[in-house]
């Protein structure tokens, strides 16, 4: 049987998918080696960045060379990582022809991302209990709940207008606080703090700080690097951004809020 | 009488209602890891699995700082324990451990740490400021170190029991 696809090609796309998911280094460097491996290409070096891909292989005695730059900010979908994990372990069980991996990897690209009605419940459930969890009172619940719904619609806009790491964080987190110290003033919620806290663990930099680590210690230090520097920028822009409004407040009120 | 006595004596010495509050906080931390695994497009076969990790490190890191243990160390160890769990969790159900570690970590990462740090800094205490800045850095480290130390511990400690080993080895064959 002749296959139509090419192993690299699928290897190449197999990585992409990968690093766009968010997955870490050794991983994406992993499956692409074991895929060109299990489909006998004749040579293929990779080196992965956490955006981009450098890749060089040789498959029916044709040297081909690609580099693959991705999307700046990589979506977190977890369940792409785990779609493509599995699919690399089936073909190293040599369970697949590339054919039919490669209409696999297609439609684990078209998995679709939570839609944005379930995300907003999970993004209240998540405030309401994290803020109950730092000691909030019930009101703080509840403020911390309503500022919930209002943040992840916010997120799913700024995500749409493509906007840096930087401005984002900072609105969101502006954001935040100005619903948080609002709903206090209104008379809702005990401690603004608690709210607030409460609220940004959706922001918290935990994928990337994640990710940082598990590169580090499989020794990709510059990637590691790369996305610790992104923790460091997303939390230092979550507390400017709560900092700010907070500060802006208390000279609007008159007082010190918390 | 005296088995009355003592056995008054051993229910004394339980505190209820702290462990009724542990209980609590260990269903509400299980509910909204379960939470960040729909934010973060988990697959739907695992997330039990993903809220029992966070579930069990929250209550870890609580039970750790009521023991008095400082806020670092407590996040080490809650960080120890949440990635053993993913390790093993990733192991049993063939996945990958950071599907199991991204949402189990979430409970302890620093945000109220960031949130006091950018408070003072705003509000003019410099010191208070970077006390907390530091102290942020400091739990981040600490979990950190608490992921790479147990990442880095050999496989054999997460394959549980020697059947499937060999049913692995097997099936290699």
């Amino acid at each position: 049987m002749e296959t139509a696809v090419s192993i690299l090609e699928l290897s190449f796309r197999m990585g992409e998918t990968l690093l766009q998911s968010g997955a870490e280094i050794s991983r994406v460097q992993e499956t692409m080696e074991r895929v060109a491996k299990s489909y006998h290409a004749d040579k293929l070096n990779v080196y992965v960045l956490t955006n981009a891909i450098f890749a060089s292989g040789a498959e029916k005695g044709i040297a081909r060379s690609t580099e693959l730059k991705y999307i700046k900010n990589p979506r977190t979908h977890l369940g792409r990582i785990s779609a493509v994990n599995q699919l690399s372990r089936e073909i190293a069980e040599g369970r697949l022809s590339a054919q039919e991996a490669y209409a696999r990897l297609e439609e684990i690209r078209t998995i679709p991302y939570t839609r944005l009605p379930v995300a907003t419940v999970c993004c209240i459930i998540t405030a309401a209990s994290y803020s109950f969890l730092f000691g909030g009172s019930v009101t703080d619940t509840a403020a911390a709940a309503l500022c919930g719904l209002l943040l992840e619609p916010l997120l799913y806009l700024i995500e749409k207008k493509r906007m840096s790491l930087f401005l984002s964080n900072l609105i969101s987190s502006a954001f935040v606080a100005l619903a948080a110290c609002m709903f206090y003033l209104l008379g809702l919620g005990d401690n603004p703090d608690k709210i607030i806290i409460g609220t940004i663990i959706r922001l918290v930099p935990g994928v990337a700080l994640t990710n940082s680590i598990r590169d580090f210690f499989n020794s990709d230090y510059l990637s590691g690097a790369i996305r610790m520097i992104d923790a460091l920028i997303v939390g230092g822009c979550i507390g400017i951004g709560v900092g700010f409004i907070i500060r802006i407040i208390s000279m609007v009120t008159g007082g010190v809020l918390v | 009488m005296f088995l009355c006595g003592t056995y008054r004596m051993a229910v004394d010495m339980i505190d209820f209602d702290l462990l009724l509050q542990w209980f609590v906080q260990l269903l509400i931390a299980f509910v909204s890891t379960l939470a960040f695994s729909f934010i973060f497009h988990t697959p739907h076969k695992q997330r039990i699995f993903i809220g029992i990790t966070g579930g069990l490190g929250w209550i870890t890191y609580v039970a750790a700082s009521f023991f008095g243990i400082e806020t670092a160390v407590a996040s080490f160890i809650a960080a120890l324990v949440i990635t053993w769990i993913s390790r093993l969790c990733a192991f049993h159900r063939k996945e990958p451990i950071t599907t199991f570690l991204i949402c189990g970590i979430f409970p302890i990462v620093p945000g109220a740490g960031i949130y006091y740090t950018g408070y003072y800094l705003f509000m003019g205490e410099n010191a208070l400021g970077a006390g907390k800045g530091f102290e942020t850095l400091k739990i981040a480290i600490a979990i950190a170190l608490g992921i790479g130390i147990v990442s880095s511990l050999p496989r054999f400690l997460f394959i549980g029991g020697r059947k499937k080993q060999e049913r692995k080895k097997e099936a290699e064959k």
